[in-house]
């Protein structure tokens, strides 16, 4: 009998538990219950992606849309290659859209911001962004501006 | 005697961290039969019990349990040999979170997969044997010393073992616990043919009960046989043993040097 | 000169051969696995008594944490005037740092003390000893259930711990101190990652239950069966817990968020 007792307060300690992870996942992590699974890649070429790094998102008009899978060196053309992934929902990005790569705030971190082009079609699944906007280098900005130039 | 003999230490030597404990100790305890061995404390006589049941290993001798040479035996065999023995500590040892009647029905739970109701009757009819069936649902801490080494023995006894080993079942109890803790030794031998080995100092009530007994001092026998011939024993030793003499062979004196100089008296050889 | 050489020789080979007497021990604690029909049952009730009381003091703890950051983050953000940003602050301090190594502190004061102590009384009143000599492996019935409840229980705590903390930090930040509630949950949730973050932590907290089990357990199980060795070993087991928590947090933070 106070063996049962027992058995049933575990019980509920440990779905407290799960509940605890619950909360941590959804509530302060904002992890989304759908997956990574039904999304598409798109690339862009890049001069310079200062502080980007992967798992950072990509967004259009503030809103979130993908997350950066890989950044590589493209050794013929000597850019970087970002690789991300956009979610499914989102099929109609116009294919004159530039990639740009934002920072939030004045110290936050870098992300791709996708400014809308006004073509007709749409970019679909493995094709490349043709304009790209590099991280903006807030020391290069300096020197030119000093240097006049 | 040394046909029938259910345990045999042959030359045993066991030291600990730097201190020699046994120096050859040779023994044979004769199934069926109580044997009591005595000797002053801190001879290592729960060393010995420990010995016997596998806890620990001479350093050289032999030990012999049933036949079975026991510091050779293989973890799963050793264990096996052990069911087949019942020990009773000094402290009882009982284990102190659960009740009288799941401690006698411990050792039936792991080792047996009997039905709940044959594990009561066992237990109750363990626990009527000490005379404690009414204590069934008390807990250790609610038991007097007595009564605690009485359901110890209980659930030594609950496997029916061919072997029961009694560590100091004397030691501080009152005269009827004594009595009754002496009937239920002789009694239980009695009724189931139980091989029990006694190791005590207390030489009336251990020489009343027992068919045989030896006397350890100084990591060796110093004297074996009956009762009878132990109280006609040559031996200076074992007479001030028995006889509880506070000087003898065995000096009053822990070994000091010269008591003067001790002092800081004048006149002590330094 | 010599003798302290020899000493200090000697403390280290000391300390190399109790190391070995814990490692050996552990193999033995989990070289056998019990019958689930035995094991469970006493796998249930260390659970009670090393995850269920602690919960208390975990709680109280962990609101309290909470509250004490939202106050003391509040002040300096807001010196910036980045006050929004407390939500992020507060739950990624306490996800990744102070809900395990705050947990495995408490843990180890108040279930590890005690499952040393409890240990270490039935190795003094030959409890352990008759186990032994009923046939039954000490280790395997006494010491793994408690080594195993140890290692579940604190994940358990430690995100308990964590979701306690940033709802403690929102009682102070959002209802006292007026940051907006949205801001609150919306700079949490753009900063913390659930892998990185979350599971880290956790990863961390199981570790730290893990080790801190495993001294309780052997301090009981190698103490001087007297009352002065238990009281020495439950010591030992607070103070030996809480260093190996500390260290062991650098080498994984350094490990999880080092970037290198």
């Amino acid at each position: 009998m106070a063996q049962r007792t027992t058995e049933i307060i575990v019980g509920l300690f440990m779905v407290a538990g799960l509940a605890a992870l619950m909360f941590l996942a959804l509530q302060v992590s904002g992890l989304s219950p759908k997956s990574s699974g039904d999304s598409y890649t798109l690339s862009a070429n890049f001069n310079d992606t200062g502080g980007l790094a992967p798992r950072g998102k990509v967004s259009m008009a503030g809103v979130t849309i993908g997350t950066i899978d890989s950044i590589t060196l493209d050794k013929q053309t000597f850019q970087a290659r970002v690789v991300m992934s956009i979610d499914k929902d989102v099929d109609n990005i116009p294919a004159d859209s530039a990639a740009v790569i934002r920072t939030s705030g004045i110290l936050g971190e870098q992300y791709i911001d996708i400014s809308i082009g006004g073509d007709m079609e749409s970019l679909t699944a493995g094709e490349t962004f043709y304009t790209t906007q590099s991280a903006m280098n807030l020391e290069r900005m300096i020197s030119n501006f000093a240097s006049g130039r | 005697m040394e046909s029938s003999a259910y345990i045999t230490l042959k030359d045993v030597v066991f030291s600990r961290s730097g201190r020699r404990i046994f120096d050859g100790v040779s023994l044979a305890i004769p199934e069926g039969k109580i044997t009591a061995i005595m000797g002053p404390s801190g001879t290592g006589k729960t060393t010995l019990l420990r010995l016997i049941g596998g806890q620990l290993r001479p350093d050289s001798g032999q030990v012999t349990v049933a036949g079975h040479d026991v510091p050779k035996l293989k973890r799963r065999d050793l264990y096996r040999l052990r069911e087949k023995m019942g020990m009773l500590f000094q402290s009882g040892a009982l284990f102190t979170d659960l009740s009288v009647f799941e401690n006698v029905a411990f050792p039936l739970r792991v080792h047996t997969a009997l039905p709940e109701d044959m594990i009561r009757d066992i237990v109750l009819m363990k626990l009527e044997a000490v005379g404690l069936r009414g204590a069934r649902q008390l807990m250790p801490s609610e038991l007097s010393g007595g009564m605690t080494r009485r359901v110890a023995l209980a659930r030594s006894i609950a496997l029916d073992p061919e072997l029961i080993m009694y560590d100091e079942p004397f030691a501080g109890q009152d005269p009827i616990a004594m009595g009754v803790l002496v009937k239920l030794i002789r009694d239980l031998n009695s009724s189931m043919g139980l091989t029990s080995v006694l190791v005590s100092h207390d030489v009336p009530e251990s020489l009343s009960i027992c068919h045989f007994a030896c006397i350890i001092a100084d990591g060796k026998v110093i004297g074996e046989g009956t009762p009878e011939q132990l109280r006609e024993h040559p031996s200076e030793r074992v007479q001030q043993f028995l006889k509880g003499e506070p000087d003898g062979p065995v000096p009053f004196h822990y070994p000091s040097g010269d008591a003067a100089s001790d002092f800081g008296l004048p006149g002590g050889a330094a | 000169m010599m003798d302290r050489i020899a000493a200090f020789g000697r403390v280290g080979i000391d300390t190399v051969a109790s190391f070995g007497r814990a490692s050996q021990f552990l193999a033995g604690v989990l070289g056998g696995v019990p019958r689930p029909s035995v094991g469970f049952p006493l796998l249930i009730r260390q659970l009670y008594a090393v995850g269920v009381l602690s919960l208390a003091i975990v709680v109280v703890s962990g609101l309290f944490i909470g509250m004490v950051l939202g106050l003391q983050g509040y002040t300096i953000l807001s010196d910036f005037g980045s006050e929004a940003a407390i939500g992020q602050m507060i739950a990624l301090t306490l996800v990744r740092e102070l809900g395990p190594v705050v947990t495995a502190l408490l843990f180890a004061g108040r279930a590890g003390s005690a499952l040393t102590a409890e240990i270490g009384l039935m190795k003094a009143t030959e409890q352990l000893s008759s186990m032994e000599m009923m046939g039954v492996d000490p280790l395997r019935r006494v010491i793994a259930p408690r080594l195993w409840a140890g290692f579940l229980a604190m994940p358990v705590l430690a995100m308990i711990f964590s979701v306690v903390g940033v709802v403690g930090g929102m009682l102070v930040g959002v209802e006292w101190l007026g940051v907006f509630e949205g801001s609150y949950w919306g700079n949490m949730q753009a900063s913390v990652d659930f892998f990185d973050d979350v599971v880290n932590g956790i990863i961390k907290s199981v570790v730290f239950g893990f080790v801190c089990a495993w001294i309780a357990v052997y301090q009981g199980y190698d103490c001087v069966p007297t009352s002065a060795g238990i009281s020495s070993a439950t010591t030992k087991t607070v103070v030996y817990s809480s260093l190996a928590v500390l260290g062991l947090d650098f080498v994984l933070t350094a490990v999880m968020f080092g970037n290198f």
